[in-house]
């Protein structure tokens, strides 16, 4: 499949129809997906009529959206009114949204066709996408591996070339290192560029909208659609959006890029590798390669664990059954009623709903949730003084490749460390993108991370960009 | 910090969530491995972390009343049983 770029580009030109692109894009999820399970719900005549529109707006001479005909999946905790949206969790089967997400609103308004919902992993809590409810999905490129979490669903529709972008949601990684699984682009923005209002709550300090993409140049268009500030969240921000896919140089002279001390002790060979070989090329681009000290950043798993469960204990409070989602008809009293209701959560959700109600009680509050939050403070505040030295740093998205469905089901605490890299960009509020920089011997892709401050992501972006363009 | 030899079960049903014997077994072994991990955390010296900088200020958007009828309907229409404009429950006692 052509890239976001090349559609919207001959979609506005004439040179290719958006039926056409759409028709191509449900044909691939026909195909891929009963062994991919990337989508859990498409939605064929009614993005073929929307496709139609759009051809015929532009054939009576209007000028198209900038994503105009780009066919793109929803990650199943965004809201698009009139449709599902579960989360991927029993908790919210039936669920229909009475309103659109400000995303969606935003790319309907720039002419994208939204095809379907994707797979993730439940209530956006996991890193593997096996705690679905539709079932875990397969890394497309080998069925028998994990496509990452918990915007997995999102990241292997793009990797099977289903569709050229798909939108995720990012509390730790969730769409970094599905990406880096998947070979594709994933980029979080900093913390408030994008709004929230639509987007089902995790971890509210936290959680960021996406976008994964086939290149790092259809990324780029795809999140300056989505940024901006909106009254409908109160933590958006009102900053200028730059035109991210229209700001690229033609090489990285001048950007100093820090690597951070250790980083690399604890990696596989082949990651490792293949880092130290990304470092090389950035040089070759013109790029200096600086060492930085952010000494607090081992903490950021446990400081995530604590923080996010905690705020996920108070959001997923609301889910009792009653106002919607699922209800036991047959419970004998309210009570009974909550307690069978709420027990429809998957087994890591419930998980984590306990682990933050037990960070939060009275006797462990200080010791233990107000701790992991100062702490995090000492993360931010290691980030803001290494980016005083440096525009950009370095590091690798995640520790290994694309592990084997079922790996690690009985040691939560390995699948928790290996979100140490993408997790410390959530915990800094940090701008954060992954994009593939080679393959180990299996043939399996390995992931680059690079962050930028948090208004800063045309940094992140053309450095990806040329690295790719590089690579 | 410890846990008690009960607390997922305890803690579960504060939160009205059901478990069963298999899950309780299997959530206080991993929240003791998940505590005792975290226990890091408390060697790090937070002392200068002022508590000003984890109270962060709300900004709130002007308070303007939604008069769309159709939304409203749509939402009430989301809870499980409705009667009319309100939600119907069961019984409490």
């Amino acid at each position: 499949m052509k890239t976001v770029f090349e559609i919207a580009q001959a979609v506005q030109a004439g040179t290719l129809t958006a039926r056409e692109v759409v028709e191509e894009s449900l044909q691939k999820i026909k195909e891929l997906n009963p062994q991919i399970n990337a989508f859990v719900e498409v939605w064929p005549e009614e993005a073929l009529q929307r496709a139609e529109e759009i051809d015929a707006r532009r054939a009576s001479g209007e000028k198209l959206g900038p994503l105009a005909g780009v066919p793109i999946g929803i990650k199943d905790n965004i809201l698009y009114k009139g449709h599902k949206a579960t989360c991927c969790s029993k908790m919210l089967a039936g669920y229909v949204a009475p309103y659109s997400a400000t995303v969606v609103e935003k790319l309907l308004a720039a002419d994208a066709v939204i095809v379907g919902r994707t797979n993730m992993d439940e209530f956006a809590m996991g890193s593997s996408n096996q705690t679905s409810v539709y079932g875990p999905v397969h890394n497309p490129i080998d069925f028998d591996r994990v496509p990452g979490g918990s915007s997995g669903g999102s990241a292997a529709a793009v990797a099977a070339g289903m569709v050229p972008a798909a939108l995720g949601t990012d509390t730790g990684g969730s769409v970094r290192q599905p990406a880096s699984f998947c070979g594709i682009v994933g980029i979080k923005p900093g913390y408030g560029r994008i709004s929230r209002f639509g987007v089902v709550a995790f971890s509210s300090s936290a959680d960021q909208v996406g976008v994964l993409a086939s290149d790092v140049k259809g990324a780029a268009l795809v999140l300056e659609t989505l940024c901006g500030r909106d009254e409908n969240d109160s933590t958006s921000l009102e900053n200028e959006v730059p035109a991210f896919s229209q700001n690229f140089t033609s090489d990285l002279k001048g950007l100093k890029v820090g690597m951070p001390k250790g980083f690399l002790d604890n990696l596989g060979e082949e990651v490792k590798e293949k880092i130290l070989a990304s470092a090389e090329k950035m040089k070759s681009l013109g790029a200096e390669i600086v060492e930085v000290d952010i000494p607090h950043a081992k903490y950021s798993a446990p400081c995530y664990y604590i923080i996010t469960s905690a705020e996920a204990s108070s959001n997923l409070g609301r889910f009792d059954g009653l106002r919607y989602g699922y209800n036991d008809a047959k419970a004998a009293d309210l009570n009974a009623s909550y307690e069978s209701n709420r027990s429809a959560f998957g087994e890591e959700v419930k998980k984590r709903i306990i682990i933050g109600a037990t960070a939060l009680k009275s006797e462990n509050f200080e010791e233990c949730y107000l701790q992991a939050v100062k702490v995090r403070e000492l993360i931010k505040k290691d980030f803001e003084k290494a980016f005083e030295k440096v525009d950009i740093i370095l590091t690798p998205t995640s520790p290994t490749t694309a592990f084997h469905l079922g790996e690690h089901k009985d040691n939560p605490l390995a699948v928790y460390l290996a979100d140490l890299y993408t997790c410390q960009g959530n915990m800094g509020g940090l701008a954060g993108i992954s994009i593939p920089c080679g393959e180990d011997k299996l043939g399996l892709p390995v992931g680059l991370q690079l962050y930028g401050p948090i208004l800063q992501e045309e940094k992140i972006l053309n450095a990806a960009y040329l690295f790719e363009k590089g690579l | 910090m410890r846990l008690d030899n009960n607390h997922a079960t305890t803690c579960a049903r504060m939160l009205k969530i059901t478990l069963t014997e298999k899950e309780a077994e299997k959530y206080q072994a991993e929240l003791q491995d998940l505590f005792a991990w975290v226990k890091q955390l408390s060697e790090v010296d937070v002392s200068q972390v002022q508590d000003s900088a984890v109270t962060r200020a709300a900004y709130l958007r002007p308070d303007v009343a939604v008069t769309d009828e159709n939304l409203a309907q749509q939402l009430v229409g989301a809870f499980s049983e409705q009667e009319g404009h309100c939600a119907k429950v069961k019984k409490v006692l």
